[in-house]
């Protein structure tokens, strides 16, 4: 029995829009235009107890939207979804309590407090047993190493140390369902490495579901073995991220850092030239040919710094959707579910 | 303890921690309450002592002093402001967190409004000794006056929270609140009792004053607190009062479930 399951799930915003300027605006007094946005479009999926998806997609795609419906907190406008056999938007207390979703941008911790008192009213609010929550507690702040920042009014904490705290609130009553939404933004390269590890070993070790949006491929790689891309709202795969790797980013990024002035050379022999200054270099190369190319950059260039990296998965999907000449709302691979 | 008032407890208690970190913010709000009561003091303290026989329609400066001060502290145990909030936490989508709780966003506004109270308290106390000390307001109610005025500003305190919380629910329409709060603002002026005692006011007025609800939050405690009201018109006062705050919570069961269904959840 799936756990998470959206069938035709669909969601439109109704917006006011008006041309620039002070006479579009007066004019906008008497007859106010408004468009209908569709943010998800008939979206279906289906979740199973224990997995991790990440959830993919351009900004604007949808999936935020789609968590929002998922986490009760926007009502659809057609279609229908179950979670964990409740339906999300009635927010019944039950619900509630079983699910939990961590938001990069907003925080569910109190700003002005520190942060144990922000854990202290979590555990109250979601009738977490006294004894049961001050182990779970520690638990998370050793795992976490929370330790030192316990004390800090939240506002003074870093992006990571917040994000670290805003984890150890959403799992402090041992949700079922974890909804993470761009979880590692703006922390740095290890704070993301040990958010990664903490959010597996808690799937791990909890059986919990876990459904991710991230900008970053690194976050997907490490984490999630099926991955779904949403673009314009409408589902354009779904199944496991060895096919969405191999079939929309075929290609690394390679950027090198020179020692002089690179103008003048041709670097249309070594890959696709997708971005040059006067002293870096960023080219788009063949995924099987990187390692090569790389090799070759260094002997035939004078190079301070090179970097080979996976494309940033806006880049994919954008020109998966550019090169495809399938309209949108065909699907590019086959549905996992 | 467990459930609801555990979990209500807690919030409380951040409430309190969060408004003695602004403190400073916090007593100037409360002070500014003061202000009114004290302005209209002045202005009717200067027109009793011109009016023939020292006095308005009963109301002679001690009487004043006495309305104004008591004005001073039910229009403080009474105060409310989700209206002015709310526009805010739906347009930028602060709700969303509050969302996510399997608690009703209104119990941590509550706790807010409650932790207000009583942090202000601390300041509000010795500013209202000093005004009773300099206007020398006379009390002339007994023990049963001043228990069943506590009723009624705890009554009062209930009808302008629910219905403040009503009115804020508008925000889900059109986020812009902070108008339909200084209407509210305006409407407890005049017809609550702030700017003049109720029995002062043209009969028109007065009513239309009996239609709306803000008389049932400043006027009436004040003048139970007085003695001016007395016997069975404090039972129906106070009936009048419980009804006015079960037809909030009416209104709000069918308001809420409307309201989330326009959320946005903008910024998330």
């Amino acid at each position: 029995m799936p756990q998470i399951q959206a069938h035709e799930l669909s969601r439109t915003f109704r917006v006011a829009e008006r041309e620039t300027g002070l006479l579009a605006a007066l004019r906008s007094l008497v007859r106010r235009r408004h468009r209908i946005v569709t943010a998800v479009d008939r979206v279906d999926f289906s979740i199973e107890a224990g997995e991790i998806v990440g959830f993919l997609g351009p900004n604007g795609a949808g999936k935020t939207t789609t968590l929002k419906m998922l986490t009760g907190l926007l009502h659809p406008t057609g279609g229908s979804a179950t979670v964990l056999g409740c339906v999300p938007w009635r927010r019944h207390p039950d619900y509630l309590r079983q699910i939990s979703l961590v938001m990069g941008q907003r925080s569910q911790l109190y700003w002005d407090l520190p942060a144990a008192d922000s854990f202290e009213v979590q555990m109250s609010v979601y009738g977490v047993d006294r004894v049961d929550g001050r182990r779970v507690l520690n638990e998370l702040i050793e795992l976490l190493g929370l330790g030192g920042v316990l004390k800090k009014p939240v506002r003074t904490l870093s992006l990571g140390e917040r994000m670290k705290c805003e984890l150890c609130m959403a799992l402090l009553y041992r949700p079922r369902v974890l909804f993470l939404d761009e979880p590692t933004i703006g922390v740095d390269i290890t704070m993301q490495a040990r958010i990664r590890q903490f959010i597996a070993g808690y799937n791990r070790s909890h059986g919990a579901t876990v459904i991710l949006t991230s900008h970053y491929m690194a976050d997907v790689t490490a984490l999630c073995r099926r991955v779904i891309v949403i673009d314009h709202g409408r589902i354009l795969f779904d199944g496991p991220l060895a096919a969405l790797a191999e079939r929309l980013a075929p290609f690394k990024v390679i950027t090198i850092d020179l020692e002089r002035d690179a103008n003048g050379s041709d670097f249309s022999r070594y890959g696709e030239l997708i971005g040059q200054e006067a002293r870096k270099v960023t080219l788009r190369v063949a995924r099987e040919a990187a390692a090569g190319v790389a090799s070759r950059l260094l002997a035939d260039l004078p190079v301070l710094d090179l970097t080979v990296q996976d494309p940033p998965i806006e880049d994919v999907i954008g020109r998966v959707f550019a090169e495809s000449a399938r309209p949108a709302a065909e699907p590019v691979g086959a549905s996992a579910s | 303890m467990s459930g609801l008032p555990r979990a209500w407890l807690a919030l409380l208690r951040r409430s309190i921690a969060g408004m003695i970190q602004y403190r400073g913010e916090v007593a100037l709000w409360a002070i500014w309450g003061v202000i009114y009561p004290a302005v209209a003091l002045t202005m009717w303290n200067a027109a009793a002592r011109d009016a023939e026989g020292g006095a308005i329609r009963g109301f002679g400066p001690s009487e004043f002093a006495t309305y104004f001060l008591l004005s001073m502290i039910v229009q403080h145990l009474t105060a409310a402001w989700d209206v002015h909030e709310m526009g805010w936490q739906v347009r930028t989508g602060q709700l969303s967190p509050a969302l996510l709780r399997p608690l009703l966003p209104m119990w941590g506004s509550l706790s807010d409004n409650i932790a207000y109270k009583l942090v202000t308290l601390v300041i509000l106390a010795p500013i209202w000794v000093l005004v009773a000390w300099l206007v020398q307001p006379r009390f002339e109610g007994g023990w049963l006056d001043y228990a069943a005025a506590a009723a009624a500003v705890l009554l009062g305190a209930a009808i302008h929270y629910l219905w403040q919380y009503n009115l804020a629910l508008i925000a889900f329409w059109s986020t812009r609140t902070n108008a339909v709060g200084e209407f509210w603002f305006g409407g407890k002026l005049l017809f609550g009792g702030l700017m003049a005692p109720l029995p002062l006011l043209p009969p028109l007025l007065q009513g239309v004053a009996a239609m709306l609800p803000f008389q049932w939050i400043i006027g009436f405690p004040i003048e139970v607190a007085m003695g001016r009201i007395r016997g069975v018109d404090v039972v129906a006062g106070l009936i009048c009062q419980a009804l006015w705050a079960l037809a909030a919570v009416a209104v709000f069961r069918v308001a809420w479930p409307a309201s989330l269904r326009r959320y946005g959840a903008v910024g998330v």
